[in-house]
């Protein structure tokens, strides 16, 4: 059915200003005579030969299978592994650059030594090539050295991404055995905030699932999944149905690709989002419109929910929840919309409809908290409340809602106990540099304090103390890039006798390197199992070779663990190499690995040998054997089993879902006995605003801000690039070429945005260049004028910036000059302290705009 | 004889660009330069309305293989070089062109020299020149190396790969070379050689909310020929008389 011209004209706004766009490229109208047209058969052609090999993504969190196309021994394209349920077959367009960044020829192709001394960012290190003998020489040299010395414990090794089974030989087998507690995991700087949402009201710290094929009212609060975050594939393919047949509510501060597509933009005004959560609980309570299956209902039917009066606890019998009632008088009985309007700057009567919408495809209503909504001071509770109005709606844990996840059946490593020798039973277990446990760094995760990490805080732990680390070992990391205030990673790496980084490309942290172990590309050269979930399934998908390795690369967490062994037992340290060699075997020969290629697929075999050889039959796929995985590459679990947590089975200490948390209560009442202190004296050091009761259930804390309205006007917000690889992908040209997919953005630039109406007021417009200005520092980039984002806020992609990584990624590599600016070096460094989480988000900075 | 088509439901994209990402894998097209962007599937955007009501609107953009093309007759080389099949392929023979720009400059949805505002989804072109004078794949022939000794430069990634570049998709072909030439023009074939064989082109069979429907226009049981009859649709500078044969459906955004 063609649309009339003036349906044409009428039906959308778009297609108005389309056709003025391709106005502006037919200056000239051209006739054509179909006359002339003589049509002619085309000779023959046909598709490329060569095979799919299955592996694993690795470009953000959702590790999606894959399944790499190789012709002539090389990578050629990609696409989504066919059998799997997680991402149906597809990948987001990440995938599609694994053989972009497999081939990049910035790549380090062999091990590098520093010969120049002198440290600091914009000195050039002066990298020679050298051998892996020589290389890991210098790294066992001194390792053992601080054996020697009695200090092993000065040794700390980070890893940024790893494979989630082999991560237990470099992250897990290498501190024990050889003996220091430092070894830290990137997570904190990702978002483990958002964890404490779950984690504190149903005791799952961990990302949710989502049964997006089933849900009806999608809310996407501070992500946009459709370009990261998790599960990317899976949300893009179910988006637009739901949309169809429901309702799509974007809260967030810019216009993402969600926020462009949703019935419902909420352009929250950044750090409010639990003054937004607590308004809607409120008109989902007051409306009584929550979900009574799930949190029960009033003994005489009657809603007592009424705004500003308290309620008699003992009116309310709950079903799968505990604490409604006193949520609603400690915190929501005054959370008004209009109220929250205040705070959010969302207009009073948007919540209201919003909240309603939202209960109207209730329990088939999914609330989707990314971390833009907890990654701030004060986060965790912003998490909570985000996350408690799935309760109220009754989404936990049902069909269309949010859900657990499944995880599919792994194999375990051999124990190592009695490879510790009395060095490392000495030194394994001491305090570690991230401060984690400190009165002001609860760093709750899991509800017990003191085991979060709290990655960022390492180089303050190491300026602290310059003594505390001498050796450090980091694989796959970008930490003087990816972490807020850079500038403090460079002078902690600066100062530290010497460091060995294990990645693909010399990056900003790699500049500070003494020696540089080059990695393989993992998603096309290494040997791993990598599991995650998705769409209500679990899966293993295995990540192998596709196409020969062109370099002398090799595998951080196996390969190299394994040479690295060898060269401690040749310095009379055994036991690493001993554990290695002697308890690890073959599960179906039996046989020992006797060079690191067998170990790393006697690692893979172990892990992935409970989905190919059974001990009884499994739920989920069938596969004949290693073989038979290999070519498959994907073991899928069976469903979720939903109401997994219903009848009284939630994680928490009341085994309710919690909207008082008794799990908050327990941790933090332990967290100040340790110091002989209060709860209240706890969170005020901590900087949460929370005393008394409210500390333990969801509620708004405003917004901690950095700089001052007067200096610092604006609120900045900073978000992911939907072609990052986790930040290694800036230096592919097919990343420069469609930033543009970022709303609003560029390509092969980086644009901070600035409404319209700023832009008149500063005098500045498109184009311009600008200095942007916090109390943390200050970077210099190009500015759009932009109607995506509200007046007093400005945001810019999280991406760009690099002075190394690459010649492309690097304005100017040589010369150690950025491509535009990273917006980490205008972040302050600051912490949710209950996670121990970085901040990031909630516009917890401001800044400033000048033309520069 | 079949006719093939496209639709492009603009309610399932999410304007992700993976279809031109695996555009670029399947056809080997080379990185933007001199003005030309070589993305044969590419992207227009626009933001439209005031804060808070703004939304944005991303229509994906390729050669349109028009029934009516501009380009064809403006192609001086006789037979012309640029040619309608009778499946509807609109191709170029690269052992043909002269890379005279006629059919760049006669086409509505191509431009000759394509200005920044193509960085920002404002303009595109579908129709791409491979310079005469300079290296068909410049990434891939550049021979210095970042670290000399310890990284390595195009040219010796695309040798030690054992191709001209090294993800190259070697895919069979007789009018349309697999890597283009210096000299000639270049773009979309609606994936000639994999729809011949009965796979989807390339953008189609990628695309993760499967917003892109290729069939046969002219059998009344195919879904496109389904979506066509039953739906509204708009196709691009109809006015031009073209006839294209890329039909969008349904709204970007839910607020348009």
């Amino acid at each position: 059915m063609k649309l009339t011209r003036r349906e044409f004209l009428m039906g959308s706004s778009a297609t108005i200003g389309l056709l003025m766009v391709e106005g502006v490229l037919a200056a000239t109208p051209r006739n054509p005579k179909s006359s002339a047209i003589k049509i002619r058969k085309a000779g023959p052609a046909a598709p490329s030969k060569g095979e799919w090999v299955p592996s694993t993504c690795q470009g953000c969190t959702a590790w999606c299978a894959v399944e790499i196309f190789v012709q002539d021994n090389r990578a050629v394209k990609v696409r989504g592994n066919q059998l799997s349920k997680a991402n149906n077959g597809y990948c987001c367009p990440r995938g599609h650059l694994i053989p972009q960044q497999t081939y990049d020829p910035d790549r380090i192709k062999v091990p590098m030594k520093r010969t120049n001394p002198v440290k600091g960012r914009g000195v050039d290190p002066q990298f020679v090539p050298i051998s892996w003998d020589e290389a890991l020489d210098l790294v066992a040299d001194k390792m053992i050295e601080l054996r020697k010395n009695d200090e092993p414990h000065k040794f700390a090794y980070i890893r940024g991404r790893y494979s989630s089974t082999a991560t237990q030989i470099l992250y897990g087998a290498l501190p024990a055995i050889y003996g220091t507690p430092n070894y830290f995991s990137h997570s904190a700087i990702c978002a483990e905030a958002e964890k404490m949402g779950p984690g504190l009201t149903q005791g799952f710290f961990g990302y949710r699932d989502y049964d997006l094929a089933r849900t009806r009212c999608l809310v996407t609060w501070g992500c946009d999944p459709v370009s990261s975050n998790r599960m990317v594939p899976a949300t893009i393919k179910h988006l637009g149905d739901i949309i169809a047949r429901g309702s799509l509510i974007a809260v967030d501060p810019r216009m993402s690709t969600s926020a462009a597509k949703a019935h419902e933009w909420l352009p929250i005004k950044p750090g409010t989002d639990g003054a937004l959560a607590s308004a809607m609980a409120h008109v989902l309570l007051v409306e009584g419109l929550w979900n009574r299956e799930f949190v029960g209902d009033f003994k005489d039917g009657k809603n007592l929910f009424v705004a500003g009066a308290a309620v008699d606890e003992a009116a309310f019998a709950e079903k799968e929840t505990h604490g409604l009632v006193k949520w609603w008088n400690i915190e929501l009985k005054d959370k008004t919309p209009a109220w929250a309007e205040q705070e959010t700057l969302i207009p009073a009567a948007q919540t209201l409809r919003v909240a309603r919408m939202m209960a109207k495809h209730a329990p088939q209503t999914a609330v989707w908290m990314g971390p833009g909504a907890a990654m701030y001071p004060r986060g965790t509770y912003a998490a909570m409340a985000v996350h408690a109005l799935n309760g109220l709606l009754g989404s936990i844990d049902v069909e269309g809602g949010v859900l657990q996840t499944t995880s599919p059946p792994l194999g375990a490593y051999p124990k190592r106990d009695a490879y510790l020798d009395e060095v490392a039973k000495k030194h394994g277990k001491g305090k570690k540099v991230d401060g984690r446990g400190a009165k002001d760094m609860p760093a709750m995760m899991n509800a017990r304090p003191g085991s979060g990490v709290v990655t960022n805080n390492i180089a303050n732990g190491m300026l602290k103390d310059p003594g505390a680390v001498k050796v450090l070992l980091s694989s796959w990391s970008n930490f003087n890039f990816s972490c807020t205030d850079p500038a403090r990673w460079d002078k902690a790496l600066a100062q530290l006798p010497f460091f060995a980084h294990m990645v693909t490309n010399a990056s900003e942290m790699t500049q500070f390197a003494d020696v540089v172990l080059p990695s393989t590309m993992n998603a096309s050269e290494g040997l791993s199992v990598i599991s995650n979930n998705g769409l209500t399934h679990g899966f293993a998908s295995i990540q192998q070779p596709a196409g020969k390795r062109l370099w002398d690369v090799k595998q951080e967490e196996t390969e190299v663990c394994w040479l690295l062994a060898a060269k401690l037992k040749a310095r009379g340290f055994p036991n690493l190499y001993d554990y290695f060699a002697n308890e690890f075997k073959d599960p179906e020969t039996g046989k020992t690995p006797t060079n690191e290629m067998e170990f790393s697929e006697v690692l893979a075999k172990i892990s992935s040998a409970p989905l190919w050889m059974p001990k009884e039959a499994l739920k989920g796929d069938k596969l004949e054997g290693w073989a038979d995985y290999r070519k498959k590459g994907i073991y899928n679990t069976q469903q979720y089993s939903f109401k997994k947590g219903w009848g009284g089975k939630f994680n928490t200490a009341t085994k309710k879902f919690e909207f008082y948390s008794e799990t908050l209560k327990k941790g933090l009442t332990e967290h100040a006995a340790k110091y002989q202190t209060t709860i209240d004296e706890v969170l005020k050091v901590s900087g949460y605003l929370a005393q008394g009761e409210l500390a333990f259930v969801p509620h708004y804390e405003a917004p901690k801000r950095h700089g001052s309205y007067q200096d610092y006007p604006f609120e900045f917000v900073d978000y992911k690039s939907r072609l990052n690889r986790e930040g290694r992908s800036a230096n592919l040209p097919w990343y420069q070429e469609f930033k543009k997919m970022d709303t609003g953005d560029v390509s092969w630039g980086d644009v901070l945005k600035m409404n319209p109406a700023d832009g008149a007021k500063l005098g500045l417009k498109t184009g311009d260049t600008v200095k942007i200005t916090s109390p943390a520092g200050s970077i210099v980039t190009q500015l759009r004028l932009w109607e995506g984002i509200r007046p007093g806020t400005v945001t810019k992609c999280y991406g760009q910036g690099h002075w190394a990584y690459g010649r492309v990624a690097a304005g100017d590599y040589a010369k150690a000059l950025p491509r535009g600016g990273n917006n980490n070096e205008i972040l302050v460094d600051d912490y949710d302290r209950l996670s121990g989480s970085t901040a990031r988000n909630g516009g917890f900075t401001g800044v400033r705009i000048e033309k520069a | 004889m079949p006719k093939y088509g496209m639709v492009i439901d603009l309610q399932k994209c999410v304007g992700c660009g993976a279809c031109a990402l695996a555009c670029k894998a399947e056809n080997n097209t080379r990185d933007r330069g001199d003005n030309n962007a070589h993305n044969w599937a590419d992207f227009i955007s626009t933001t439209e309305g005031k804060f808070p009501n703004t939304t944005q609107i991303v229509l994906p953009v390729l050669c349109n293989h028009c029934d009516v093309p501009a380009c064809i007759p403006k192609c001086p080389v006789v037979p012309s070089a640029i040619f309608k099949t009778p499946d509807g392929f609109v191709l170029i023979d690269h052992e043909t062109c002269t890379g005279c720009k006629a059919c760049q400059q006669s086409c509505p949805y191509s431009t000759e020299a394509l200005d920044d505002r193509s960085l920002a989804g404002e303009t595109y072109s579908v129709i791409s020149f491979n310079n005469k004078r300079k290296p068909a794949q410049p990434r891939w022939e550049d021979n210095t190396a970042m670290i000399p000794g310890c990284t390595s430069s195009g040219a010796e990634v695309a040798k030690a790969a054992g191709a001209p570049l090294p993800a190259m998709n070697g895919y069979e072909s007789t009018e349309t070379q697999p890597v283009r030439a210096r000299g000639v023009f270049e773009k979309c074939t609606f994936c000639y050689h994999r729809v011949t064989h009965g796979l989807l082109p390339a953008c189609v069979d990628v695309c993760p909310s499967k917003a892109r429907i290729f069939g046969d226009l002219k059998n009344p049981k195919s879904e496109i020929a389904q979506i066509v009859k039953k739906q509204k649709y708009f196709r691009l500078q109809e006015d031009k008389g073209t006839k294209p044969n890329v039909y969008y459906i349904n709204k970007y955004s839910a607020r348009a």
